[in-house]
């Protein structure tokens, strides 16, 4: 009987523990009096959300990120006057790590497309790029043309411009976790070509890469990145503001050309 | 381009420190769910329509939902519902919401076999106890949890081997792991892009450490062999 | 004054009436058998005595001391139920050893945990009740690797260990073996000449013939017949013990 009552007694001091975690908390942190700004601000830090992609974001030896993504976002919590911290998130969870506040921002060449426009606060365009198709080298001579590729099987990465470009053409394609597996299932045949940005592919593919026995044709629809804030933020006016300036003073420019990037920029 | 042997020590870096995060996880989940487990067979088997009502209630939702679906749950719930992100945003907060959904998940798993243990325990053991004068609580831990123990120890040791390879659901939330750390390398990571045997070699790592897992079950097993219930 | 006074004890489980208003008494250093066909309630009498099961009504005594009054319908609380239990002790149908434990802590783990005593002492008067039992060279084995009749003789001399004042047997021979039968009675036998306040639920009826200073018939959750053991099976009264006797016979 003894343990019973125990038992009883842990049970609900675990209930009553749950209902304060959930209840206690939510009157905290009301979003409608403190603007996203302010919120950073008190925090001190700005979570900047990245993946592993180069040149955008990526680690040099002693880990640090670096890129030019990276670089300029650094820039840009100085600007604010905060720190800053890079956080690999998982990318097809972007918009939830943005609503629950784990990271601040996705500033990681990040394409705007319709999905990203209607969940997040987007930046002005900064960058552009291309869907290019890549197929292996020794083939590309027949694949110049979207026409000729119409039977070729592709790999996109789930949700992804590419994706979209596939559909838009009629391609026939499967989706893969991300880019990186697209190219990985040209190299290994189980799909003839595959559709990535032209960054991307401009840093992976060819001689001196992982893939040099890959080659990009085919150049589909040019579209542009920008940096997604949370919702309603007003931190994207920061950043505007932030940009124009750096553009003007050549800032940006600067750190394009570090990475190879400077032909993309928007000016 | 990195020729091979100038990408293993890098890749092995990687791999080590990935997996270093994915025994942490495997570690920190026994430790907590192996207790936690205990309470909520109790509480599935108390008499108090209450406490085994929501024992079992929990039993049921976290056996009948995808781990997958309770790692982001649990993780993105506080901040996303509750405006509140309790976890933040840096590795450290994605280890504790992965070691709570882990902690929960597994706990529930072990309750119904601690449950089926202590139920296949004859209820004769208990009432030799009782009539000679022990209390509840000496025949729980000098009688029956033994015997419990020695039924329980095939499941568990299966149950603890897919933990082992469970871990791996946790990169659902960014904790990187050793299959993030190997996935890494195909998309491009420290230098090395399109390389996809770094993820195969992760394999090699589970194998090991669950064949390690493996031989120390055998010797439990072994050494509880000397009595029969 | 009687040892124990039983007083008009009944149980049901759920609809089914399994003790009607049992009375009965023995005296210090008397041994009673309770006979009957299965169903007839003895079990469930003798662990209501135990209280391993709670009785509906009526009252036990002890020495006196009534450990039971239904009339007062208090739930008796768990510390009062486990003194209580002490003033007996069970023997079981399956003997129900501790399996993880060697014979000798078997006997000593209730002992040493209730601190009836230093670990030497209750060591020693562990290995004196063995030596009793004829298992003093078993001491060290664990209950699988004993027979069926051996560890029922280590479960006779685990109750013992408490000294019970009352020692009670739950056919203490139906799960052995016929050969193996005659080393368990013949330590309950012992047991008697020492004068131990026994009550034996049994089917074996010579051994209760020759060991019981009573005798009592159980049927459908009543005592039937009650008396001294000549009387019972020599010179059976009521029709249904008649029958009993004879189709237990003829088995």
């Amino acid at each position: 009987m003894k343990m019973k009552k125990i038992i009883a007694v842990l049970m609900a001091v675990l209930m009553i523990a749950a209902c304060f975690a959930g209840c206690g908390k939510t009157s905290n942190n009301d979003n409608a009096t403190v603007t996203d700004m302010q919120y950073v601000k008190d925090k001190g830090v700005l979570v900047v959300g990245i993946t592993d992609f180069k040149p955008m974001d990526y680690q040099d030896a002693d880990g640090n990120w670096i890129g030019f993504d990276a670089d300029l976002a650094k820039e840009f919590a100085k600007y604010i006057g905060v720190d800053i911290k890079f956080v690999e998130i998982d990318w097809d969870n972007k918009v939830m790590e943005l609503d629950g506040k784990t990271i601040d921002c996705v500033w990681n060449g990040m394409t705007l497309r319709d999905e990203v426009k209607n969940s997040m606060a987007c930046s002005v365009p900064y960058c552009t790029n291309a869907q290019v198709i890549v197929v292996p080298a020794d083939k590309a001579e027949q694949y110049k043309t979207p026409e000729a590729c119409k039977d070729l099987q592709f790999a996109v990465e789930a949700g992804s411009a590419g994706k979209d470009e596939a559909e838009a053409n009629g391609f026939k394609y499967t989706e893969v976790k991300d880019q990186a597996t697209a190219l990985q299932e040209v190299a290994s045949g189980t799909c003839d070509a595959a559709i990535i940005d032209l960054l991307m592919a401009g840093a992976m593919i060819g001689e001196g890469t992982g893939y040099k026995n890959l080659t990009y044709t085919v150049s589909l629809n040019s579209e542009s990145y920008g940096v997604g804030f949370r919702k309603g933020s007003d931190l994207v006016e920061q950043f505007n503001t932030f940009f124009a300036e750096k553009v003007a003073n050549g800032d940006v420019q600067k750190i394009a050309e570090t990475y190879g990037v400077q032909e993309a920029l928007v000016k | 381009m990195l020729s091979f042997s100038e990408q293993l020590p890098i890749v092995f870096n990687s791999l080590n420190v990935g997996f270093l995060q994915t025994l942490k996880l495997f570690l920190v989940t026994l430790a907590g769910s192996i207790p936690l487990g205990l309470i909520i067979s109790f509480g599935s088997m108390s008499r108090f329509k209450p406490i085994s009502a929501f024992s079992k209630t929990l039993v049921w939702v976290v056996r009948g939902t995808p781990l997958m679906i309770q790692l982001l749950i649990v993780y993105y719930f506080p901040g996303l519902v509750l405006h509140n992100p309790i976890w933040g945003g840096d590795e450290s907060g994605r280890f504790f919401a992965a070691a709570v959904a882990f902690i929960l998940n597994y706990a529930c798993y072990f309750s119904e076999i601690y449950r089926g243990g202590i139920q296949g325990v004859p209820l004769g053991q208990q009432e030799a106890g009782q009539v000679l004068g022990l209390s509840k609580t000496q025949i729980f831990f000098k009688i029956t949890l033994l015997q419990m123990i020695k039924r329980i120890v095939p499941p568990m040791s299966n149950e603890i081997i897919t933990l082992v390879k469970d871990t791996s659901l946790a990169r659902i939330i960014a904790l990187q792991e050793i299959i993030w750390a190997g996935q890494s390398f195909m998309k491009g990571s420290q230098g090395i892009s399109g390389q996809i045997w770094p993820l195969f070699f992760t394999g090699v790592y589970y194998l090991v450490f669950s064949g390690i897992l493996t031989v120390l079950f055998n010797k439990v097993e072994k050494k509880l062999d000397y009595f029969k219930t | 004054m009687a040892l124990l006074e039983v007083k008009n004890i009944c149980k049901s489980f759920g609809k089914t009436e399994v003790l009607k208003g049992i009375d009965f008494s023995i005296e210090k250093g008397e041994a009673l058998s309770i006979i009957g066909s299965s169903g007839s309630g003895k079990t469930t009498l003798l662990r209501c005595l135990n209280f391993l099961e709670t009785s509906d009504s009526g009252t036990i005594t002890v020495d006196g001391e009534i450990l039971f009054d239904g009339a007062e319908n208090i739930k008796l609380s768990d510390d009062k139920i486990r003194k209580n239990r002490l003033n007996f002790g069970l023997v079981f149908q399956n003997f129900n050893l501790f399996p993880q434990y060697t014979v000798l802590k078997n006997l000593t783990l209730a002992p040493t945990l209730l601190k009836k005593g230093d670990s030497a002492t209750i060591e020693a008067k562990a290995k004196e009740i063995i030596k009793k039992v004829g298992l003093e060279d078993k001491v060290d084995f664990y209950p699988c690797q004993l027979s069926g009749g051996q560890q029922q003789r280590v479960a006779i001399a685990r109750a013992l260990m408490l000294s019970p004042k009352i020692l009670c047997f739950d056919e203490p021979t139906s799960a052995l073996d016929p050969e193996l039968t005659g080393e368990v009675l013949r330590v309950i036998r012992e047991l008697k000449d020492e004068n131990t306040t026994m009550i034996i639920v049994t089917h074996e009826m010579n051994f209760a013939k020759n060991v019981s200073d009573k005798v009592i018939f159980m049927a459908d959750g009543v005592i039937e017949e009650m008396g001294p053991p000549e009387q019972i099976f020599d010179n059976p009264q009521s029709k249904r013990l008649q029958e009993f006797l004879y189709s237990s016979l003829n088995k």
